[in-house]
């Protein structure tokens, strides 16, 4: 955080994601505020590793593409009252080209609805976190009163996170009385954690205070710039997800949804399953056919021969921990049958980026069988030792 | 500089410094018609090097920018290019009316728009000013009196389809912390649909609708990575896609639409490297890394962004720390942690340099981003893999879609953007009617007879005459009396097999093939060399070689030497296809031919009724090793039969692919024609081929005059002799079908199409001159730039298609003119195994097929 002395018109405060900035004296947060109150959700869901995560009043979906590359994340909502906005940023949330190359080990859908965040909705019930960054001081007297039977009574995730001005930093901003011209309110502390609290107790939660932002030196008794509310409901456990029939409730419009490509979809596996191990396939053949090329020269060795001698100080590849070193010696060795080579089902599943996709011996016999030759009793992939790469211009 | 001091000094951020998607070469055009003559049309023929993308208009939906970096598409570029209306003779109609009328169908659709339909352009300056663009838009959009109006608007220019009432309108509006701002639009120009930033307008609104469709945007193409072909045996991924353009085309505007693959390859850089290290051993391995990788466009992980690889740096490593733009410095492996939740596993890998197009605004350098090579994919298929027959045919199955196939794809296309409530939305609100798909009347032009030398054959299939012509004789021959056959001693005892047979085809061919002194050598590309140098003399007619498998190292010193240090025709044989069983015969005709024309004889003819006609065939490529050199290919008819030919190939040393040695090929060929005719040829056509988007204003203003000139200068004094000059494109989006009850098929050899799909800017024409026995057939496209010969558009048109018939390297229609291919051949030759300019000694023989 740092606190500089310029001279700037007061022309660059645009919606919400604003740094403060005023004409004599520039609070500049470094990282910028937003980025801070984001960082903190993310360090959250780091910590807590949710599967169905909200954001109410998620404006242009800045947080939300955030937490898409999070991989604990399944559900990923979006809940805002512009519908435009909406519209224009959904495309932000669609998987990037690379996720369909290497994807995601687990499902994961992403929607946005349009609605207010003081209608039920049965599809947000069982969330294990829902946020709610700078959006309670957007909200008139009536809604901030239905806001808590709502969010904590009705929708009543395992985990709500509360984020929302500090007045009483606001004097450190020289013409400022509420920081955006939306706001209803801006709270001090005190104001804060009496409504948090009240909210908390009548609906079984906890809560405990911190934000982000810290203020200058000097001024440390105004507390944070953003202060932020985490709430944890009592019972401890997570919520089941008990979405029955009957409470079916849809008065939010879906305006976007795009489902990400996963490992949990069997083309996805089968795909990724057949390209590592035929990645895997290729490097113990050349490492095969090394090992042959060496065996030769110590038979007939070259002077100058300096093949390995002058490498350059580069490792490339995987290099495996003590326990994979030792899954993959105890697995049955590759071999060769003439100028075939063999490489054992097992031998492949010690290898680490085949043994993460937990595929049992049977299940990636079948998926791989149309894509690779096996051997005759399937225990083994067959290829040719020497597979010309050379390539053949023709006669002419 | 280290790379990391570079990366220093300039302050990058990796990914972050990148806004533009860079250019995607490997883009699959569906089509991937090899021309069965064409022995590299596999490879040239199915990977295009799409061109860069423009970067006139972005679309990120927070806000377009239209023409603030000054930058108009390419092929826009090429239609201001107005050509036709300086040729009096096709000012009126550029139709030929010969042939068989047809009724085609075509991937052309409808854009229609009312009448007056008009855009209006108006210049939005804010007081006091606003520097941000998103304030600025949001200002904007929000204000009550443009809230229902079709609009786009870049943050100055804005663009809407309704005029407001007055010429300067202000506004008033108040930004979120209570400042009351003015907003004053200014009508700058009324814009009509046919003109260029219309066209780029309409563009944009596509752009979005595709988007809206959950297609991704590489390069021009819109792609679908959700429904991929895989084939894993090469662990290559397919993405079906869409080439689209918006253009207008005759007389409206319509949106041109055709299938595209894009190419992934399923593995990440460094695993490729490792891959790469496993095969060379280290001591060439990051000799070899670096050839094999830069050049190639890469996509990254964690954004759809695709960059080239121009460099590796070797020196910095994930570990390595960079400065950010805010000052601090963090470490490449952190940078992925923080930001996109990536966890390297391989600290050891060197970064990828790419410099990007887009300058940034304070300095003259361009910018530079680093990138790991674990994040990125490799996207197109590397030369390698282009020269894989069995893996090009395995994407060919994949790819090549029958006519039926692709009528599909694109009926699909367009249900699916009728059926997406937003993308018709868009269309609605803007006044355009997207809908049918157009047809049109093509003519099938008569089929051509082949002149032998006792013998006129109509052949059964214009494909394909080897039938036809096995037992006639060619029109000319040099008996084969003086020539070596250089092998090494395995492939010996094939040499008496391939001479029986040889002589067995000879014969009826008129060919005569003498016993050739026969040289035997160790398996070793030197070995063939010295040997070569040993007994090639000047008497020696040409020298076969039999080459063992590998045969690159081989072919390009042997190349070499005889084409341009010792000029002798050369034939190089693989011992693999001599070993063919069963294909001896076909083989041995096929050399026999090659042979023939390699010594300077005729094989056929087809009638020319203008006497005194010169052809002319250009192309021009770039040097395989050194990039920064142009190979020009030249070749020229030297008879009025158009049977003989002269060839030249020129290096030169220049940024574009434009020529500037084309005088003195040109006089050239024109000094030989005088030699063999004692006159000068009264006319001149001279097809241009490799012309890329956006320079046709070059070779207009820069080839054409270099040609004129040696025409001028040539003549001195006598009538000189009338220049037609022709741009030719094998690759256009443009398909025809023709409609037999409820399926499509391909249209016949000689369909020619001058209406409806051509431009009016233009005198052009489309003509289907080869077949596709499986896929869809690609028409090619011809634009006569210049033309003083004043033929009418039937005989320009149907003497385009008689040259389509004289490629000796195949007995049946090509692609393009032979003088077309015949050029593209010498220059493949020189620019992959020469490498420099070959002897003007040979330019009388077709040394290069």
């Amino acid at each position: 955080m740092e606190v500089a002395e310029k001279n700037i018109p007061c022309n660059s405060v645009v919606g919400g994601n604003f740094e403060e900035v005023c004409s004599e004296k520039v609070i500049r947060f470094k990282p910028p505020l937003y980025k801070q109150r984001y960082q903190f959700v993310r360090d959250l869901v780091d910590r807590h590793e949710p599967k169905k995560v909200a954001d109410l009043g998620c404006g242009d979906t800045k947080l939300l593409k955030l937490l898409k590359i999070y991989p604990c994340i399944q559900l990923l909502v979006g809940v805002d009252i512009n519908e435009e906005k909406l519209h224009s940023n959904g495309h932000h949330l669609s998987p990037y080209l690379g996720e369909f190359v290497k994807p995601r080990d687990l499902d994961l859908t992403v929607t946005l609805y349009h609605g207010s965040v003081v209608e039920r909705d049965s599809r947000l019930l069982g969330f294990d976190l829902i946020t709610c960054i700078e959006l309670i001081e957007h909200l008139n007297s009536d809604d901030l009163a239905r806001f808590p039977e709502v969010v904590f009574g009705y929708l009543s995730p395992s985990m709500i996170v509360i984020s929302t001005p500090n007045a009483e930093f606001n004097p450190l901003f020289p013409t400022v009385t509420l920081r955006d011209a939306d706001h209803k309110f801006e709270w001090s502390r005190m104001e804060f954690q009496t409504w948090a609290s009240r909210v908390a107790d009548s609906y079984n939660y906890c809560v405990e205070f911190t934000g982000v932002g810290t203020p200058p030196a000097g001024f440390e008794h105004v507390g944070y710039c953003t202060q932020i509310g985490v709430f944890r409901k009592n019972s401890g456990k997570l919520a089941e997800p008990f979405v029955s029939q009957q409470h079916d409730q849809h008065v939010y419009k879906a305006v976007y949804t795009t489902s990400y490509p996963s490992l949990q979809q069997e083309k996805v596996l089968k795909f990724v399953l057949v390209g590592e191990l035929l990645i895997q396939v290729e490097r113990l053949r050349l490492r095969h056919q090394r090992m042959l090329r060496e065996q030769e020269k110590e038979l007939d060795p070259k002077p100058g021969d300096t093949d390995f001698s002058q490498a350059p100080h580069l490792l490339l590849g995987e290099v495996f921990t003590e326990a994979e070193k030792a899954r993959i010696e105890n697995s049955p060795q590759p071999f060769c049958e003439g100028e075939k080579f063999c490489i054992p089902l097992r031998r492949l599943l010690a290898y680490p980026k085949l043994h993460r996709l937990c595929v049992e011996e049977d299940r990636m016999r079948s998926l791989i069988a149309d894509s690779v030759c096996l051997s005759n009793d399937g225990s083994a992939i067959v290829v040719d030792l020497h597979n010309s790469w050379d390539y053949w211009p023709e006669d002419n | 500089m280290s790379g990391r001091a570079r990366v220093r000094a300039r302050g990058i951020i990796p990914g972050h410094g990148a806004r533009e998607v860079g250019c995607a070469p490997g883009d699959l055009t569906a089509s991937s018609i090899a021309s069965p003559g064409d022995s590299q049309a596999l490879s040239s023929g199915t990977s295009s090097i799409s061109q860069p993308p423009n970067t006139g208009i972005s679309n990120d939906d927070g806000g377009r920018t239209f023409t603030e970096r000054g930058k108009v598409r390419r092929d826009v570029i090429d239609l201001s290019v107005c050509t036709r209306e300086k040729l009096a003779h096709v000012k009126d109609c550029k139709a030929g009316s010969s042939g068989i009328p047809l009724q085609l169908v075509t991937n052309l659709f409808s854009l229609d728009l009312p009448q007056d339909w008009q855009l209006y352009q108006y210049h939005v300056t804010y007081s006091p000013d606003l520097a941000s663009r998103r304030l600025r838009i949001a200002l904007l959009y929000s204000h009550s009196k443009l809230l229902d109006k079709a609009k786009a608007f870049d943050g100055t220019i804005l663009f809407l389809s309704e005029k407001l009432d007055l010429k300067v309108t202000e506004l008033t509006s108040e930004t979120q912390r209570g400042e009351t701002v003015t907003i004053t639009l200014t009508l700058t120009t009324q814009l009509s649909s046919s003109s260029p930033v219309c066209i780029q307008f309409f563009s944009v609104i596509f752009r979005k609708i595709f988007k809206k469709l959950k297609m991704y945007q590489i390069g021009r193409n819109f792609y679908k990575p959700s429904e991929p072909v895989e084939i894993p045996q090469y662990k290559l991924s397919l993405w079906p896609g869409f080439a689209v353009s918006v253009s207008r085309f005759e007389s409206r505007l319509l949106l041109n639409a055709d299938v595209s693959y894009k190419v992934l390859r399923n593995e990440t850089v460094l695993e490729f490297m490792t891959d790469l290290c496993l095969r060379t051993g280290m001591s060439h391995f990051t000799e070899t890394c670096q050839k094999q990788l830069v050049g190639l466009i890469v996509l990254t992980r964690y954004n759809n962004k695709t960059y080239r690889i121009d460099d590796i740096d070797w020196s910095v490593k994930p570990t390595h720390a960079f400065q950010k733009r805010d000052g601090s410095e963090i470490t490449y492996m952190d940078y992925y942690k923080q930001q996109y939740n990536i966890t390297l596993s391989d600290l050891n890998q060197p970064v990828l340099v790419s410099l990007l197009k887009r300058k940034r605004k304070d300095s003259s350098e361009p910018q530079m981003v680093h990138l790991v090579p674990e994040l990125c994919f490799l996207t197109g298929l590397s030369s390698q893999a282009t020269s894989d027959f069995h893996l090009m045919k395995a994407v060919a199955e994949e790819t090549r879609l029958s006519p039926v196939g692709r009528q599909q794809q694109l009926a699909r296309l367009v249900d699916d953007i009728q059926r997406n409530q937003v993308a018709r939305l868009e269309l609605e609100t803007w006044g355009l009617h997207f809908g049918s798909q157009i047809s049109l009347t093509g003519r099938v032009v008569p089929s051509e007879k082949i002149l032998l030398q006792d013998h006129t054959c109509q052949p059964a299939t214009a494909a394909d005459w080897s039938k036809d012509m096995r037992t006639c004789k060619i029109l000319s021959s040099q008996p084969l009396s003086r020539w070596l056959i250089v092998c090494c001693n395995r492939a010996e005892n094939l040499i008496e097999g391939l001479m029986s047979c040889l002589r067995r085809v000879g014969g009826p061919m008129g060919f005569n093939v003498g016993y050739p002194k026969i040289i035997k050598v160790d398996e070793k590309p030197a070995a063939f060399l010295r040997a070569i140098q040993l007994h090639v003399n000047p008497d020696v007619q040409l020298v076969m070689c039999i080459l063992p498998s590998n045969p690159k190292n081989y072919y390009d010193s042997i190349k070499k030497y005889l084409s341009s240090d010792c000029p002798v025709p050369s034939q190089c044989v693989l011992t693999r296809t001599l070993t063919k069983q069963g294909m001896m015969m076909s083989v041995a005709t096929k050399i026999a031919m090659q042979m023939t024309c390699k010594l300077g004889g005729e094989l056929w003819a087809v009638e020319i009724p203008l006497k005194s006609l010169m052809v002319a065939g250009i192309d021009i490529c770039r040097d395989a090793l050194n990039k920064d050199v142009v190979v020009v290919g030249f070749v020229a008819s030297i008879n009025s039969r158009i049977t003989r030919w002269f060839s030249r190939c020129v290096l030169q040393r220049t940024a574009a692919d434009i020529a500037d040695c084309l005088k003195v090929c040109l006089t050239g060929a024109l000094n030989k024609w005088y030699k063999h005719n004692h006159d000068l040829p009264s006319r001149i056509i001279i097809y241009r081929d490799g012309v890329g988007d956006g320079q046709l204003k070059t070779v207009l203003d820069y080839e054409v005059p270099q040609l004129l000139s040696s025409v001028t200068e040539c003549s001195s004094g006598a009538s000189s002799s009338r220049l037609s000059v022709v741009v030719v494109r094998k690759r256009c989006l443009l398909r025809f079908f023709t409609e037999t009850g409820h399926t499509v098929q391909n249209p016949p050899l000689g369909t020619v199409v001058d209406s409806e799909a051509t431009r009016a800017e233009w005198y052009d024409f489309y003509l289907v001159s080869q077949t596709a026995n499986r896929g869809t057939v690609s028409p090619t496209y011809y634009n006569i730039i210049y033309d003083d010969n004043g033929l009418k558009p039937d005989h320009m048109q149907r003497l385009t298609f008689k040259l389509c018939h004289l490629y000796y390297n195949w007995q049946g229609l090509i692609s393009v003119p032979a003088p077309c291919q015949y050029a593209h051949k010498l220059t493949f030759l020189v620019a992959q195994s020469i490498h420099k300019e070959p002897s003007l000694e040979l330019s009388d023989n077709l040394f290069y097929l």
